[in-house]
């Protein structure tokens, strides 16, 4: 109801005041410890340690957590997606791609003359005889070139995806395309795009996609100063954009939102266009995810068209489901944990991973709808049933239970 | 009188039978006709030049050793033995061994082995063997003879490939050996063969009245391999201005201009088939799918696994026929008649499991059972990887589904026809069972209104539990199927879920006729838009059409009508 208030009186408030609103005086403690940790401690212990230091974080390990931090990026706008909205959306990792490969073009004309080529366009360009195809501007594709700046860029990582999102949303929600024909839909698309830039005359590096890269913004890429900056931009990216979300979900925007997710038909002939606030969320969630893709690519170092394959908007969406979706908490704690465990895995027992992988996925739809965010509610229902056999809604199982819809618990 | 007579000779031959044992067959006939005594006097003669005529002379003796020595001339196997009267001995190795790996020596004078001082069989080792000597222009001379004798070859293929072969030499020597032959030939295809040779070598003629009939024939029978010489003629012709304008000129003009047209017809219809069968490809994959999911609106993002698995089965039976009835025999052929059903049992059992196990607490979640189902394709992908290996396995085709059939210059694969005609079949019995039986009607009464259907007692539960096993069952026989185009692998699976799932949206749910259609759509389009656009863009291009037509048609081609939202 907060939230309602907040729209009906338009003049403007201080930020402080209306996080006020949303954030619980509680919520804002463990808030702020976790920046102070994430923003704060983690950098330090990275930069002022000795390396032979037990508490010391190492360079690599700090970029793995950036890497974690943009992961998590991308399953929140997942989770506005399906755990508010209920689109359930198979092609987020294209946005977050296209996010990736904007930066990642400035990047790499960043590169200059220290390419093994020597030449002042990408090394893959001259590999791919570019000068011969575009003699006019010494090889480099026309639309490369404004890239050279950054601003540019970093509007591209905002308004390509947006773009896309928007022509895509408005052909698939005008035609009143939902569930699981929204999903198999999307993974089309992104499946397309991947075909796409897995050509090598679509000017995008092709099957290696961008790397190699120097600096960023002219600092060393490599050099443990700059890591350190780019993991606390994620982790000021995750905040805002946590934020950002928590507000947006509290208005009464997130109220229809979750209003479609339930019942759209009622929203519907309640008068509102549903199409539009569908619309508006999913450019919303692409233009989330792009920013994390951003962020991303110069941590991991490169962005190739693997990265928009199916199967990683599928992994995305099992981040959500195992952290908990229709909380805001539960798809950064998911997307980090699984990526957390991936990491390790992938290490020490590779073969065994997708056994794991898959088995979680079975394992979380069927036993944990709700995610580890969920848990607790459940082991409470659980113990209920085990106290009061006589309420009538004993006999049901568990998984049905948990599978109703709920009302949301967080506003 | 000499040809005649060594004609007269193949043909007693070829009575004689030429299954029976080619070394063995010890007839032995007049001595200057022998062909036996004629090769030995070819590998032991001194004498180059006269060599190489014999060699030559033998081009018109249709016996089986001939070619069998000759070609093993050529190869160098064919050793000399020092005789007991210092004479020289030809004589070949036979596949007979014995123990330490020395192989049989059988002369070729006699056909019989070669016995040593204690009469017994001689079994020589090939190190230290002198092999008959050739030179360049024997081993030349031997493979023309080669050629020619392949026009009497007793497989058609080979005789037609040989004429096509010689025929490009453009050697007017070949010709008398051409119109020999199709003086007696009696295949169809070989005739054309010949008469397109004797055409082609008659269009190097000098005379110009010569070069004018074969030009008439060869653009009358609109011989595609010509077109090359005809329209090196053509150009050469029009270089030429005195015979620019003459009758052989306008001949060449109308023939590369017929062949041209012949040429364009047999490409539209060539790609019109390999649309189709794409399409029965697709349908193939996607009907399994189409009535898990049309029918029971679950995703089962395992339905490519099926297909893997189906693919597997039939790898499978293939190996254990090899085991029981050898690799080389008949009965192996027939494992993919087992491999068949046997896809269907495997892939419907797993399904069974699937369904009882996951799918069913997940019916009121479509989108959740998408999610488990990809943990299982996850899980089954690895499972088979580690079983079988990361590699493609190799499932080659029964010899009966291998070659082409081809009709006017246009080549349609057996493997392909198979599929289309599978495709039919399979859609007819889908569309059998659920029109008129029992289940089927029981299936399309949950599929309509679960609620209504539960009440009056269907027994929704079972309902679903046979139709996911049926549509399991169906992605299994097009596993079995697709293993007979394409690669087997691990990832088998998810290089054809998408294009399922398309021909499943745009087909709309729940009913056959949509399936076929989309099907039909996406495998022509597709198959005319690559020539032009490449395979990548082309795919690119029908996804896209594909988003834009559900535009029009929301809910795919065909709709059931119902009062749900």
């Amino acid at each position: 109801m907060a939230a309602g208030r907040t729209l009906r009186h338009p003049q403007p408030q201080p930020l402080i005041r209306r996080m006020r609103r949303i954030l619980s005086p509680r919520e804002l403690t463990v808030l702020g410890v976790v920046c102070v940790l994430v923003l704060g401690v983690m950098p330090a212990l990275n930069a002022f340690l000795p390396v032979t230091h037990p508490l010391h974080i190492s360079t690599f390990t700090l970029s793995l957590c950036g890497k974690y931090l943009c992961y998590a990026v991308l399953a929140l706008s997942v989770d506005l997606l399906w755990g508010y909205t209920g689109l359930l959306s198979l092609g987020q990792c294209l946005f977050f791609s296209l996010g990736g490969y904007a930066l990642g073009m400035h990047l790499m004309l960043m590169i200059g003359p220290r390419g093994q080529y020597k030449s002042s366009i990408p090394d893959f360009m001259v590999f791919l005889e570019f000068p011969k195809r575009f003699p006019a501007t010494g090889g480099l594709p026309p639309h490369w070139i404004p890239f050279k700046h950054f601003w540019f860029a970093a509007a591209a990582v905002l308004w390509v995806p947006a773009v896309v999102a928007l022509i895509f949303g408005f052909l698939a929600f005008r035609s009143r395309i939902k569930g699981v024909y929204f999903s198999i839909l999307t993974q089309a698309l992104t499946y397309a795009a991947c075909l796409m830039f897995f050509r090598n005359d679509f000017t995008f590096g092709g099957n290696n996609g961008l790397t190699d890269f120097k600096d960023v913004l002219g600092w060393e890429i490599n050099s443990p100063g700059t890591r350190r900056g780019l993991f606390m931009a994620s982790a000021l990216l995750l905040l805002v954009v946590y934020l950002l979300c928590r507000w947006l979900t509290a208005t009464r925007f997130g109220k229809i939102q979750r209003a479609i997710r339930d019942s759209e038909n009622r929203v519907l002939f309640s008068g509102y266009a549903t199409a539009n606030f569908k619309l508006f969320v999913f450019v919303f969630a692409a233009v989330i995810a792009s920013l994390g893709g951003a962020l991303f690519v110069p941590q991991v170092g490169i962005i190739n068209p693997s990265e928009m394959a199916p199967d990683k908007s599928l992994e995305a969406v099992m981040w959500v489901a195992v952290g908990g979706r229709g909380t805001l908490i539960g798809p950064i704690l998911g997307a980090v944990g699984v990526n957390w465990l991936k990491s390790v895995a992938t290490h020490k027992a590779p073969e065994y991973w997708l056994y794991f992988l898959g088995g979680l996925f079975v394992v979380v739809t069927l036993f944990f709808p709700n995610g580890i965010v969920g848990i607790p509610e459940q082991v409470r229902q659980l113990r209920r049933r085990l106290t009061g056999r006589s309420q009538p809604d004993a006999d049901k199982p568990v998984v049905d239970a948990a599978a109703a819809p709920k009302p949301e618990t967080e506003s | 009188m000499a040809a005649r007579f060594f004609r007269l000779i193949c043909r007693t031959f070829a009575l004689l039978g030429l299954g029976g044992g080619l070394l063995t067959v010890g007839v032995s006939i007049g001595r200057a006709a022998d062909p036996r005594a004629t090769l030995v006097e070819a590998l032991t003669n001194a004498d180059l030049t006269a060599q190489i005529k014999i060699v030559q002379q033998l081009s018109i003796v249709a016996d089986p050793i001939v070619s069998q020595v000759l070609g093993a001339w050529r190869q160098g196997s064919v050793y000399l033995y020092d005789g007991p009267d210092q004479s020289k001995v030809p004589f070949l190795l036979d596949s007979a061994s014995d123990a330490a790996g020395k192989a049989r020596a059988v002369a070729i004078a006699t056909g019989k082995p070669l016995l040593d001082a204690a009469g017994k069989p001689l079994f020589l080792a090939t190190a230290g063997l002198t092999a008959a000597d050739t030179t360049s222009k024997l081993r030349k001379a031997i493979k023309t003879t080669l050629d020619v004798l392949a026009l009497a070859n007793p497989n058609p293929n080979l005789r037609r490939d040989a004429a096509a072969k010689l025929g490009f030499d453009q050697n007017p020597e070949f010709l008398l050996a051409f119109r020999a032959r199709l003086a007696e030939e009696k295949e169809p295809g070989v005739r054309k063969a010949l008469e397109e040779a004797i055409a082609i070598t008659l269009l190097a003629d000098g005379k110009p009245e010569v070069q004018l009939d074969a030009v008439r024939k060869l653009g009358a029978m609109k011989s595609i391999p010509a077109l090359d010489l005809l329209e090196k003629l053509l150009t050469e012709l029009s270089a030429d201005p005195q015979r620019r304008g003459s009758a052989l000129g306008i001949a060449t003009l109308a023939s590369v201009t017929q062949i041209h047209d012949h040429i364009v017809w047999g490409d539209f219809i060539g790609t019109c088939f390999r649309g189709l069968s794409l399409s029965a490809v697709l349908l193939v994959a996607a009907l399994g799918l189409a009535i898990t999911f049309g029918l029971m609106g679950i995703i089962n993002m395992a339905h490519g696994e099926m297909i893997m698995v189906g693919a597997y089965t039939a790898y499978v039976s293939q190996s254990i026929f090899n085991r029981c009835f050898g690799a080389a025999t008949g009965g192996a052929d027939w494992y993919f008649v087992a491999a068949l059903p046997g896809s269907f049992l495997t892939a419907g059992l797993l399904g069974l499991l699937l369904e009882r196990g996951i799918i069913r607490f997940l019916y009121r979640r479509p989108l959740e059972s998408l999610l488990a189902t990809w943990g299982v394709s996850l899980i089954l992908q690895q499972v088979f990887r580690a079983t079988f290996g990361a590699a493609n396995v190799d499932v080659s085709s029964p010899s009966w589904l291998r070659g082409n059939l081809t009709v006017a210059d246009v080549g349609f694969t057996y493997g392909r026809i198979f599929v289309l005609g599978f495709a039919v079949a399979i859609v007819f019995l889908t569309w059998l069972i659920l029109t008129k039986t029992s289940l089927g009607l029981q299936v399309r009464a949950v599929m309509q209104n679960r609620a209504m259907a539960s009440c009056i007692g269907v027994r929704t539960d079972r309902v679903n539990m046979a139709t996911f096993a049926f549509g399991s069952g169906l992605a299994g026989m097009a596993g079995a199927c697709l293993s007979q185009l394409g690669n087997v692998g691990p990832s088998l699976g998810q290089s054809h879920i998408v294009d399922c799932f398309m021909v499943v949206v745009l087909g709309g749910v729940g009913n056959l006729a949509g399936t076929v259609g989309a099907a039909l759509g996406i495998g022509v389009t597709d198959e005319i838009l690559q020539p032009y656009l490449g395979a990548v863009l082309g795919k690119i291009t029908v996804l896209s059409a594909i988003i834009l037509f559900l535009q029009w048609r929301p809910a795919g081609l065909f709709v059931t009508r119902s009062r749900s939202l």
